[in-house]
């Protein structure tokens, strides 16, 4: 039976993409193009600040503009970017991976996909009318104060926060319910255990920052008194409301690129994954944790004393399962036959820029370090280093791993080994020097600076903007290829999960026949496989 | 979109179940009434109502709601974010 | 078991969540309510936040024998939602259709009581922006009554569809997914009338 209700067959041409669509592929790709899209954006307003920064003194930008700029690059980047990305990456792969035709609720996917383009376009309308400058934490009673563009930043991201959520419910049903005969949860590709760890924080979560703003929406809008001070309000509570999602955001943010990286190593390594339980009870002990250590983001902002070390031991205890991850990846690449394509580069440099960005997390967690560190570029630099060495080198290694499966098409690969090189070298380049600058005691989302930080600065801007000219290549990369590429088989990279055993891409059903799940998704180069048998067989009939 | 039945809970659960229910729901709700108008002391009052309001809240999830006729995992997934928002709340009013 | 003869997935594309037990609508809507709970725990944080660190002595104009007597209305409104279920699950179309109009009807009284609570309240010059308690109370029973709004237009719609003869004794999981909102419209309220008028 087909699922080609939705108009969805693969050589529906490109109009598809701009219409309500209720096949999950189409909706991934929407998802992937337009948050993409914001990347790019967010990029621009990082280069106008990094261009500011580039030397001590004002330049071309007033403290306010600046402000502006570095509020919806935050913003733009978070909500609109690394948070949706990787929902796409979910969308586009969990009906595939579990062996599933489409999604539980395919038209709430569209729905959840729908909501972003507005949500953008208010978010950025909002520098028409002065846009939100309180940075993306939008502390009170700022953000009370500032003018109308952060009444619509607020309307904007909690309408990023429904997408979210819809879909949060529509992946952990989907998974509970629509698995294929044989796909046990011990057999799921560790990209879904991130999408369900996920899940959980967003259904969680995400309902307290909406909350939140709704009271900031509130005290902007009808004169309520949550967050004034005078009449009794509470500033901090705001915080609390805010980070109790915003903690748990970071996770949202890196358990699917953590996911994505497990797909990426034991192919390129031909071995299976090391210790795949402990990969997958991790990712849900991160998130579990994730949801108790939110105010070591507060510890100095006046919060009750005593609650401080207890914030700070769980903080620390999230380095377990997490360090658990990285050993178990490490044991994974360990005496494999390693190829070093495109995206196995990225997910190489995802370890190696996350572990830096991880443990720079740990210094932070330590109250004594935190009260010297914290608002400085110290916890810059260690939020880039997770976030755009962890996460969006993850991004990168999953575009290009299925650019094959989306499109039918291969990416050039010695482009794709330029971006690269210019992606890490331009990260470390940028973020390293920051780290410097933390220490020495430069404050953070400040538009000038004290003369000693300026070489620091100067070598930070050089690096974003290698940054900024290293996608290029990735854009000329991904069009060219889409567009006329040479055409890529079912399975270019010899893998067994069962996304890969569909044509690339795949036919509207998903699957000609529905597969029957017999095997693990990593048992490369086991003595009881049959090299080349993929995870499943195909089902004698429908 | 099409609604399947076979997961649906068991008709009959019992009518006679549902007005006991709503008798006790009733009856706890005079009882507050009556006590929040005689007026008891602040240390007495919390542990009472929150007692006879969870009572109530648990006799419309278990029967109205049949959590307790249906997968253990519903349950699981509305009891979660109850005991997780104590544990906020809590936090959210010392800080 | 419950297996019913007939089946809404001839796909067999939800086979494996039968097979646990779970019907993918009512997953869907347990897991919306978990997210509901934590944003009307936000807002219930929020308040007693306030309630606590900053008594105020305007709630000494709450009527609790009248919100009382409303969330007594709100209760029976769960029972004619479930009767209503009961009614359908035995092929009594208009057994559902009557009792979702009763629903409809004690909906409406709710709220109609709750606009009166906001009236006296604001006699006595408390609003949204006099004081917090204004600000704490007016959003949080406001929210409520939003969400009793939304649950009221969803009952409309199950009521249009039931008169046209959209539900029978082998298909209702609308109504019980319905109900399902409904109730938890009602628990929140359980909750709310504790912690606002009570407490």
């Amino acid at each position: 039976m087909s699922m080609s209700t939705a108009a969805a067959a693969p050589g529906g041409g490109w109009r598809r993409y701009f219409t309500w669509n209720t096949d999950h592929k189409v909706i991934g790709v929407q998802y992937l193009v337009t948050t993409f899209g914001f990347f790019l954006i967010g990029g621009l307003l990082a280069m106008l600040v990094r261009a500011e920064l580039a030397q001590p003194g004002p330049d071309f930008l007033n403290g306010t503009e600046f402000n502006r700029f570095l509020t919806n690059h935050g913003s733009v980047m978070l909500f609109l970017w690394i948070i949706p990305v990787l929902a796409g990456f979910g969308n586009y792969l969990v009906p595939l991976m579990i062996g599933s035709r489409d999604m539980a609720f395919p038209n709430m996917n569209a729905l959840s996909y729908w909501l972003i383009p507005p949500a953008g376009l208010i978010m950025l309308a909002s520098f028409f009318v002065g846009a939100a400058e309180a940075g993306w934490t939008a502390y009170a009673p700022l953000s009370i104060q500032t003018p109308v563009g952060q009444t619509l930043w607020a309307v904007s991201v909690m309408i990023l926060g429904t997408s979210s959520l819809l879909g949060a419910v529509n992946f952990v049903t989907t998974v509970f319910t629509m698995r294929a005969e044989g796909m046990t949860f011990w057999r799921l590709p560790l990209f879904v255990w991130g999408m369900l760890a996920t899940s959980l924080l967003v259904l969680l979560a995400t309902p307290v920052l909406t909350a939140g703003l709704v009271l900031i929406a509130m005290d902007r809008v009808a004169g309520t008194l949550f967050f004034s001070a005078s009449n009794g309000g509470d500033p901090i509570l705001w915080q609390n409301m805010f980070w109790f999602y915003s903690h748990p955001a970071v996770y949202i943010m890196v358990l699917p690129a953590m996911g994505i990286v497990s797909e990426v190593y034991p192919v390129f390594s031909r071995k299976p994954i090391f210790g795949y339980k402990a990969i997958a009870m991790s990712s849900m002990a991160i998130s579990i944790l994730g949801l108790t250590v939110w105010a070591h983001h507060m510890f100095t902002s006046g919060m009750d004393p005593r609650l401080r070390i207890p914030y700070m031991i769980s903080s620390m205890i999230i380095a377990v399962p997490t360090g658990i991850k990285i050993f178990s990846w490490l044991a994974t690449i360990w005496d494999g036959k390693i190829r070093f394509t495109t995206p196995m580069l990225f997910a190489l440099g995802f370890i190696s820029m996350f572990l830096i960005g991880g443990i720079t997390g740990i210094f932070l967690a330590a109250i004594p370090i935190d009260l010297h560190v914290h608002d400085t570029y110290f916890v810059v630099a260690h939020l880039h280093f997770v976030l755009f060495g962890g996460s969006v080198s993850a991004v990168y290694a999953g575009l290009y791993y299925w650019f094959p499966k989306i499109t039918g098409r291969m990416y050039d690969e010695r482009l794709g080994k330029v971006h690269f090189v210019a992606n890490f070298v331009g990260t470390n380049l940028t973020y390293l020097p920051m780290f410097l600058a933390g220490l020495l005691g430069m404050p953070r989302r400040v538009s000038d600076y004290s003369p000693e930080f300026a070489t620091l600065n100067l070598m930070a801007t050089l690096g974003a903007f290698l940054l900024g000219t290293s996608v290029l290549p990735f854009i000329y990369n991904a069009v060219v290829s889409w567009v006329s590429g040479p055409k890529a088989v079912a399975n270019p990279w010899r893998s067994l999960t069962l996304e890969w055993q569909t044509d690339s891409p795949p036919p509207a059903e998903n699957f000609h026949q529905l597969p029957v799940v017999t095997s693990g998704p990593y048992d490369y180069g086991q003595p009881t496989s049959v090299p080349g048998q993929a995870q499943a067989v195909p089902a004698a009939g429908d | 979109m099409q609604m399947d039945t076979r997961l649906s809970s068991k008709p009959g659960a019992g009518i006679r179940t549902y007005l006991l229910v709503f008798l006790g729901l009733a009856v706890i709700t005079g009882v507050e009434i009556g006590l929040a108008t005689v007026g008891l002391t602040r240390s007495l009052r919390l542990p009472i109502f929150v007692v006879l309001s969870l009572a109530k809240a648990s006799l419309v999830a278990a029967f109205y709601m049949h959590l307790r006729s249906d997968s253990r995992f519903f349950t699981a997934i509305f009891i979660t974010p109850v005991i997780l928002i104590l544990a906020v709340a809590a936090l959210f009013i010392i800080a | 078991m419950r297996d019913a003869t007939r089946s809404g997935d001839e796909a067999g594309m939800f086979a494996t969540g039968r097979r646990l037990g779970l019907d993918h609508l009512k997953l869907g809507m347990w897991l919306f309510l978990a997210s509901e709970v934590m944003f009307f725990g936000g807002l219930i944080s929020a308040f007693l936040h306030f309630k606590i660190n900053n008594p105020s002595p305007e709630s000494a104009f709450l009527d609790v024998v009248l919100v009382g007597l409303n969330t007594f209305v709100l209760l029976t409104s769960s029972l004619t939602v479930v009767l209503g279920l009961a009614a359908i699950q035995r092929g009594d179309r208009r057994g559902l259709i009557g009792y979702l109009a009763a629903t409809i009807l004690l909906g409406v009284a709710f709220l109609v009581g709750q606009a009166n609570e906001f009236a006296l309240l604001y006699r006595h010059g408390i609003t949204l922006s006099s004081s917090l308690f204004g600000s704490t109370f007016f959003t949080l029973t406001g929210f409520h009554g939003l969400h009793v709004l939304v649950g009221i237009l969803w009952a409309l719609s199950t009521l249009f569809k039931a008169v046209r003869a959209g539900y029978s004794q082998s298909s209702y999981l609308g109504v019980e997914v319905f109900g399902l909102y409904w109730h938890f419209v009602d628990i929140v309220w359980i909750i709310l009338f504790t912690l606002i008028y009570l407490i």
